[in-house]
């Protein structure tokens, strides 16, 4: 750990970080909690069910020494291994019962029982979702991740070869990995703006705002209050862990690119309407930076692409007040509700799935085609942060005074959607915004630290 | 102090109008005959009014009833000696109105504050846009020394940064049986949406003429 701030060239996303002493437990804090994906990106999603108790620990002694750390998070080093246990994965651990009631009653009900607090309704019902999913089964998630496809099936390899001989069941394997041009499911490069964390060990990238407390994040830390959040008990199994809130999306790619034909006469109509509701020109260029055209050397430029606030967009003329940057990080944003943007905020670790972004798939069929994303949204407090998002941010527009407008990205949309184009003279006002990305599967995970997985495998000892 | 009313009702229990209207007669059965007669003058509007039911009363998160977007909370807090003259105190130096800070929260429509039993306990009630604890964490974060400022003439207040005074508010909040908004589902932020438009719209029509 160095005292004074020294340069080093993260290659995993190609910026040069300012690196300075982390005051974080570096060791003990999984790696994909802090570390970005490298891009390109490489992985699978592995889910679990522990069929026997005794097995499931046993699983947990193979793994552990294969689960990489956050240590020097901010350099090139790929693969890793991460791991997440659903509260059910717990119980099914043999966790004791006071340890089980130490964790937050979100978590314990699981996110499919949560779907009225997160708005998972109609199509995004869990009833509706892929089978795997919210059944009580998924135990454990494992995330491998690395920048090459030879390495993605190497750790893959180590990580199946640990289930050998074990009750313990595949539920569901998911292969993920960038797009041609690090591009998602609907074609835009994502994964931008990432909170800075305080103690982490790097200077925040510009535009990335203040460092925000790492309770926030992080478990046994102070948060923004200046206390740190409940821990699940006994300290060793909470302290330096963290909560994945899991959400898998399908890109109902047929149905956005008729919608933006149906807005857009021209391919510059159709992308400067693909740009308004997301907030940024498919390349990343944000609004605020380039309003007019796109610039794509200014999207794949880290140290630029996210450097700017909303002091010079007050009526919301570049980005809209609608679009889905702007509502999951509103910045300087004048808000409806006296709010603390600082609270709000989660990790991201989204994992495109499925082939690649196709701009003339227009059919109903297209929209079936297994395709979209994998979310890790990660927070010291995920499940609060993502019910707070789920209503007020993605499932409602009143917070930014736009009455019921939803966001147009990941919002499940009613009859009669809307999104609200500020404009001079007058605004504006786009329908027919459909669900565009459709919720087929979720759950939370707790992914504890490293001494919490060796205490975990050592039957809770 | 924290009785909670069941507000939410599975549909299987849920009683027909008839019955609901014979539980009425019933209890007033007891009544005085002022009460009895007065049930009998308007039974028959009442019957209608019940057979076509307004949207549900549901639950305001934790506490609280919530009607549309709107919720209410009442409190009643035992106060600490000294309490109930400081908080007045407080009030009168803003002329009882709070609204130069209570504003900036944006989803307050109201609140009031009733000092009863000779200065010893205080009822206090508001209602607000969404569920009850979704900007909390806002509030502490933002204006932790306002809500520390009223609340600490509270018996038992452990502060706001406490991580118990999400209980203790949940403690000493009752939940109304009975809760009517005349407009649920005008946040305040859509209201002073509303009142810009109109205003535009009349500075327009002006312009027009």
């Amino acid at each position: 750990m160095e005292d004074a701030p020294v340069s080093s060239v993260n290659e995993s996303i190609g910026a040069s970080v300012a690196v300075r002493a982390a005051t974080l437990d570096l060791h003990e804090i999984q790696a994909t909690v802090l570390r970005p994906r490298p891009a390109p990106y490489f992985g699978t999603h592995v889910l679990l069910r522990i069929d026997d108790a005794r097995d499931g620990r046993e699983l947990f002694r193979r793994l552990t020494p294969h689960i990489d750390s956050a240590a020097a998070w901010w350099s090139a080093k790929t693969p890793w291994l991460s791991v997440g246990i659903s509260f059910a994965g717990l119980k099914a651990l043999g966790l004791p019962e006071d340890s089980l009631q130490s964790f937050p009653e979100a978590f314990r009900e699981g996110m499919a029982a949560r779907a009225r607090q997160l708005g998972d309704t109609g199509l995004n019902d869990p009833k509706n979702w892929d089978a795997a999913y919210g059944q009580g089964q998924v135990h454990i998630g494992v995330q491998a991740f690395s920048d090459s496809e030879e390495e993605r099936r190497r750790i893959l390899r180590v990580a199946r070869e640990q289930l050998d001989g074990l009750s313990v069941s595949i539920l569901a394997m998911q292969d993920f990995g960038a797009q041609p041009g690090d591009r998602n499911s609907l074609g835009y490069k994502d994964g931008i703006d990432q909170p800075a964390i305080e103690g982490s060990g790097v200077n925040p990238l510009p535009g990335q705002g203040e460092p925000i407390k790492p309770g926030e994040f992080i478990l046994g830390y102070p948060g923004e209050s200046g206390f740190p959040l409940p821990m699940p008990q006994p300290e060793v199994l909470g302290r330096n862990g963290t909560y994945v809130g899991f959400r898998k999306y399908q890109s109902r790619v047929g149905a956005f690119n008729r919608f933006l034909q149906a807005h857009g006469s021209t391919d510059e109509e159709r992308e400067l309407l693909a740009a308004k509701l997301v907030g940024r020109w498919r390349s990343g260029a944000p609004l605020v930076l380039a309003p007019d055209a796109d610039n794509p050397e200014l999207g794949a430029d880290p140290h630029r692409n996210n450097d700017f606030d909303y002091h010079n967009d007050l009526r919301g003329r570049q980005a809209p007040f609608g679009c889905h940057i702007r509502r999951m990080n509103p910045r300087d944003t004048k808000l409806t509700r006296l709010t603390d943007v600082k609270l709000h905020r989660l990790i991201r670790r989204g994992t495109t799935y499925g082939p690649p972004y196709d701009p003339n798939a227009l059919s109903e069929a297209d929209d079936e085609v297994p395709r979209g994303a994998i979310f890790l949204f990660i927070s010291a407090k995920a499940m609060a942060t993502i019910e707070f998002l789920q209503q007020e941010w993605i499932n409602d527009g009143n917070f930014i005074g736009i009455g019921d407008e939803r966001d147009p990205i990941i919002g499940l949309q009613q009859e009669g959607a809307t999104f609200t184009i500020p404009k001079d003279p007058v605004r504006k006002l786009v329908r027919g915004i459909e669900t565009f990305n459709v919720l087929r599967g979720g759950e939370y995970f707790f992914m504890p630290s490293i001494s919490a997985l060796k205490w975990l495998a050592n039957g809770f000892q | 102090m924290g009785t909670q009313t069941q507000i939410a009702t599975s549909p299987q229990s849920e009683p027909t109008a008839e019955q609901k209207i014979q539980k009425l007669r019933e209890l007033f059965a007891d009544a005085t005959d002022v009460g009895k007669a007065a049930l009998e003058n308007v039974i028959k509007e009442l019957s209608s009014q019940v057979s076509e039911p307004p949207p549900p009363i549901e639950s305001a998160g934790r506490v609280g009833a919530r009607l549309g977007k709107r919720s209410e909370l009442t409190i009643i807090v035992p106060l600490v000696p000294g309490g109930a003259k400081r908080l007045r105190t407080f009030l009168q130096l803003l002329g009882g109105n709070l609204s130069p800070g209570a504003t900036k929260v944006g989803t307050l429509h109201d609140m009031r504050f009733v000092f009863f039993d000779n200065d010893t306990r205080l009822l206090f009630g508001t209602s607000f846009d969404g569920d009850w604890d979704t900007y909390i964490d806002d509030f502490i974060a933002l204006i932790p020394d306002y809500l520390d400022l009223m609340d600490s003439a509270w018996e038992g207040w452990p502060g706001i940064r406490d991580p118990g005074a999400k209980d203790y508010l949940i403690k000493h909040q009752i939940t109304a049986d009975g809760w009517f908004v005349a407009e649920p589902d005008l946040t305040l932020a859509e209201i002073q949406r509303l009142k810009r438009i109109g205003k535009a719209t009349d500075e327009f029509l002006d312009k027009v003429q």
